[in-house]
């Protein structure tokens, strides 16, 4: 996990304006958004549907063209082409020639990237292997699951191996199996030496594998961070489930640590400030009671995404 | 170069083996077929002249059929692909969008030059039967065809850039239709008093593409001598317009945002 | 299985609306009515958008189809000649039209006309056709008594391929003796022989045995000069021409129509089945009778 300093993709005030039809105002989608994504690292580019994030991406890919403002990936304009060699992406629910086998589709894929021809037979085999659909890879993709799908996706980001990989909402509309299997996917990837850029909405996932993130709301990056300073920014709190908790110590904790108690039959639930779980947790085990279960609540990027988000919209509104 | 160019040739090879799988290219191609055959039945209401009425009515089957699938095919090249997102994958890839654009419609190319190839073997066959001749007219007739329809799909490959399936098949027609009658338009205006008259229809035939360059039918079926500079040089100015519809086309395309 | 026999039931039921309701209309075009309507050539040429060489089938087979009803021909010079008209503008290159022309646009002098200007226009787009010629050349000789004219036609036709030698001496006997039966047999025989449809065959064969019926009138007509010359007066039927001894003629040739000789109210020898004689220059009205009499014989007998 070295993480290089160097910007692999820099945002540069992009603007982008829509006009939904012949006359209508423009609608700018993007509002001169900046921003850095390092070599080596996962990024996690957040916000609510609708602010922008399938948008950066597309322009990014060259697929939409900014109104004004620039970006770079691996030091090249995003309107060239040439780089592209060395971009993977995959598009939001992707979709392939459903007519074409898994085999044949990642071969397509790779024949366009000009993969040369003794290299490319292994790649696609190594391929199916790495995302699992060895056993698939003889299926036409009509006959595939959504998740299998998403596999093929990233599989064909890969095929001419990459330096950077471009993922929209690469969790969305999975299974929590499928979810996992794709994390565990991006991880390998991250492990792996690549540099990751990705869309989603689903806080969890980017808790999990992240390195930084940042979050966009209505055209502008509302927040960016990382994820050692996001678990250090968020207290939040901890709930703990006791049983055969001593009174003494019990009230000892409420006055030390202003806990809050609740009992639960035999059980007792103690909510409280995370940073004292060293120490509760400390005095419970020291006073015979059994620890049956320990729980964040709340805090994290949940928090802050609700925070950030809410005060921007407060603002929009002003 | 060369990898743009297998890039190219890899769009074209994808696009065939997607083409052919439309179920409605088949339908199309029934009713070409059927229409020739059409033609027997139709000569035997005439006492003379039989395999004249044959091969005009199978020769102009194949010019309606062939560009009726055409239009049908090239009106949705891109559209079905920004429909289906399978373009965001492949733009993504080291493609531009003219090579993206020139391997779809080189493979639409190869599309129609298949089912050209399946309805000449039909002409051929019942000319056969009917004892109709069959010469270097007929030949260079249906390789005019194949041109035609080269011109035909980058037209529609043009207006499918920017205009939802069934305007650029209305477009389309409508470019067909007037390219056959620029001849027609011209002779009139040069009969005509008027010098605008005269201006304008000369202009229109110009700047127009002059499809009835590639319609060689009356030669084919009289098995009338063809020109050979007449003939290669509609071949000329027909890929000429192909490479000046495509070159308008990616342009178009260059700049279209991909939502 | 109920849905099956509902589905079947109505789909029975509606065949059976469909096959009623086309008892009740009536299954002709509705534009048939109009029949006259032809489109401008120009226009239909220009919105033919490059298929003008199926439309011009389109009308060749109108103006075949025209020959089909009883009255074959008659009265259609008019139409035919529109459809011909259009057909060759649309298509220049069609070959058989402009003798199609030719052959049934005989209504009246202007039908002739109109039909000249045609086969005319097919001498242009067939140069080397002899045929174009021959039909233009029977025009003037026999409908028009052009003799002249007729000759000039023939002798450009002469050197065209494959044209028939006896086309040289054709034009001479022209230039020289007014036509004549022999001319108007020999150009009939020759049309007979490349009449390309049954009708016409008929029809050239019908004119073949007119001329011939009046070959032998002839020879009648010089038989009772000489029963004349032998009896002083003249004879009061036809059959005195071999009654009356010495008799001028051992028997009376047999009418080609089958219907047996005659003298008429003029008290001129003509066979019973037309009733006058034939005019090798024969002009509209004249060949009105014998078309109207020849078809009351075909019709009657």
């Amino acid at each position: 996990m070295v993480v290089d300093e160097t910007p692999i993709v820099s945002i540069e005030n992009l603007v982008k304006d829509f006009r939904p039809g012949f006359g209508l105002r423009r609608k700018r989608v993007l509002d001169g958004i900046s921003f850095e994504v390092r070599r080596g690292e996962v990024f996690g580019f957040i916000g609510p549907n609708g602010a922008g994030k399938t948008t950066t991406l597309k322009v990014l890919m060259g697929l939409i063209r900014p109104t004004s403002g620039g970006a770079r990936i691996l030091g090249h304009d995003i309107s060239e082409v040439g780089f592209r060699r060395h971009v993977g992406f995959l598009p939001e629910g992707p979709y392939f020639y459903d007519f074409l086998t898994g085999r044949e589709t990642l071969d397509f894929y790779s024949r366009l990237c000009a993969v040369p021809k003794p290299e490319r037979g292994r790649r696609v085999e190594e391929l199916l292997h790495k995302v699992g659909l060895e056993d698939a890879a003889d299926l036409r993709l009509r006959a595939y699951s959504k998740g299998m799908l998403q596999r093929v996706g990233i599989a064909q980001t890969l095929v001419h191996d990459p330096e950077i990989v471009f993922l929209d909402e690469p969790m969305s509309g999975l299974d929590p199996v499928g979810r996992k299997e794709i994390r565990d996917l991006i991880a390998g990837l991250h492990s792996g030496g690549k540099t990751v850029f990705m869309n989603t909405h689903i806080l969890s996932d980017v808790e999990l594998i992240c390195d930084r993130i940042a979050i966009i709301a209505n055209g502008r990056i509302v927040h960016e961070a990382d994820a050692a300073a996001l678990h250090a920014a968020t207290g939040g709190e901890v709930d703990i489930s006791v049983i055969g908790l001593d009174v003494g110590i019990a009230e000892g904790l409420e006055r030390d640590f202003d806990v809050q108690m609740e009992g639960r039959g035999e059980r007792i639930e103690i909510r409280l400030a995370s940073k004292h779980v060293d120490e509760v947790i400390g005095r419970i085990v020291g006073g015979g009671g059994h620890i049956r279960a320990v729980a964040q609540v709340g805090g994290g990027l949940e928090d802050l995404f609700i925070e950030t988000i809410g005060a921007n919209r407060q603002q929009a509104a002003r | 170069m060369s990898k743009r160019l297998s890039v190219i040739a890899v769009l074209a090879g994808h696009t065939l083996r997607d083409a052919i799988r439309n179920k409605v290219l088949y339908v199309l191609l029934m009713f070409a077929l059927l229409m020739i055959g059409m033609g027997m039945l139709l000569a035997t209401l005439s006492y003379v002249e039989r395999d004249r009425i044959l091969q005009d009515v199978a020769l102009s089957s194949i010019r309606l059929f062939g560009a009726a699938i055409a239009i049908f095919i090239g009106v949705g090249l891109v559209h079905r692909e920004i429909d289906r997102r399978t373009i965001f994958t492949i733009l993504s890839k080291p493609v531009s969008r003219a090579d993206f654009l020139v391997g779809k419609y080189l493979g639409l190319v190869a599309t129609l030059w298949l089912m050209l190839a399946a309805m000449s073997i039909g002409f051929v066959g019942v000319s056969l039967v009917a004892d109709a001749p069959i010469g270097p007219s007929t030949f260079a007739a249906l390789g005019a065809v194949g041109l035609e329809l080269a011109v035909l799909v980058a037209i529609a490959t043009l207006f499918s850039c920017f205009a939802t399936p069934f305007l650029a098949g209305c477009y389309s027609l409508g470019f067909y239709l007037i390219g056959h009658i620029t001849r027609d338009l011209r002779a009139i205006g040069e009969a005509s008093d008027s010098e605008m008259m005269r201006t304008a229809t000369a202009w229109l035939h110009r700047i127009l593409p002059d499809l009835e360059s590639f319609n060689w039918t009356i030669e084919a079926v009289h098995q009338l001598p063809i020109s050979t500079s007449e003939f290669a040089w509609a071949a000329v100015m027909g890929v000429a317009w192909c490479v000046a519809f495509l070159t308008v086309a990616s342009l178009v395309f260059e700049r279209r945002d991909l939502r | 299985m109920r849905q099956w026999g509902t589905g079947a039931a109505l789909l029975l039921a509606a065949c059976c609306v469909i096959g009623l309701s086309h008892g009740k209309l009536s299954p002709l075009p509705r534009t048939a009515a109009d029949e006259s309507y032809l489109p401008d050539p120009a226009m239909a040429k220009l919105t033919s958008f490059g298929f003008d060489a199926l439309l011009a089938d389109f009308y060749w087979l109108q103006a075949v189809q025209l020959l089909g009803g009883p009255e074959g021909a008659r009265g259609k010079s008019h139409r035919i000649g529109a459809l011909v008209d259009l057909v060759t503008r649309l298509n220049p290159r069609v070959d058989h039209p402009y003798r199609f022309a030719a052959l049934w646009m005989t209504d009246d002098l202007a039908a002739v006309h109109k039909a000249n200007v045609l086969i005319q226009r097919g001498i242009e787009a067939h140069p080397d056709d002899w045929r174009n010629h021959f039909h233009l050349a029977f025009n003037y000789f026999f409908f028009l008594g052009e003799n002249q004219r007729a000759a000039e036609v023939l002798a450009t036709a002469v050197v065209l391929p494959r044209a028939p030698v006896y086309l040289g001496r054709l034009a001479a006997r022209l230039r020289s003796d007014r036509g004549g039966l022999s001319a108007a047999s020999a150009f009939l025989a020759t049309l007979l022989q490349g009449a390309e449809d049954p009708q016409a065959r008929e029809a050239y064969e019908q004119a073949l045995q007119q001329v011939e019926t009046e070959r032998l009138a002839r020879v009648l007509d010089r038989a009772r000069q000489t029963f004349r010359e032998r009896h002083a007066r003249d004879i009061v039927s036809i059959d005195e021409l071999v009654t009356v001894s010495p008799s001028v003629l051992e028997r009376l040739p047999p009418d080609p129509f089958g219907s047996g000789w005659d003298l008429n109210k003029e008290g001129v020898i003509v066979s019973s089945g037309i009733g006058y004689r034939y005019v090798p220059q024969i002009d509209a009205t004249n060949r009105q009778r014998i078309r109207q009499t020849t078809e009351g014989r075909t019709s009657g007998g």
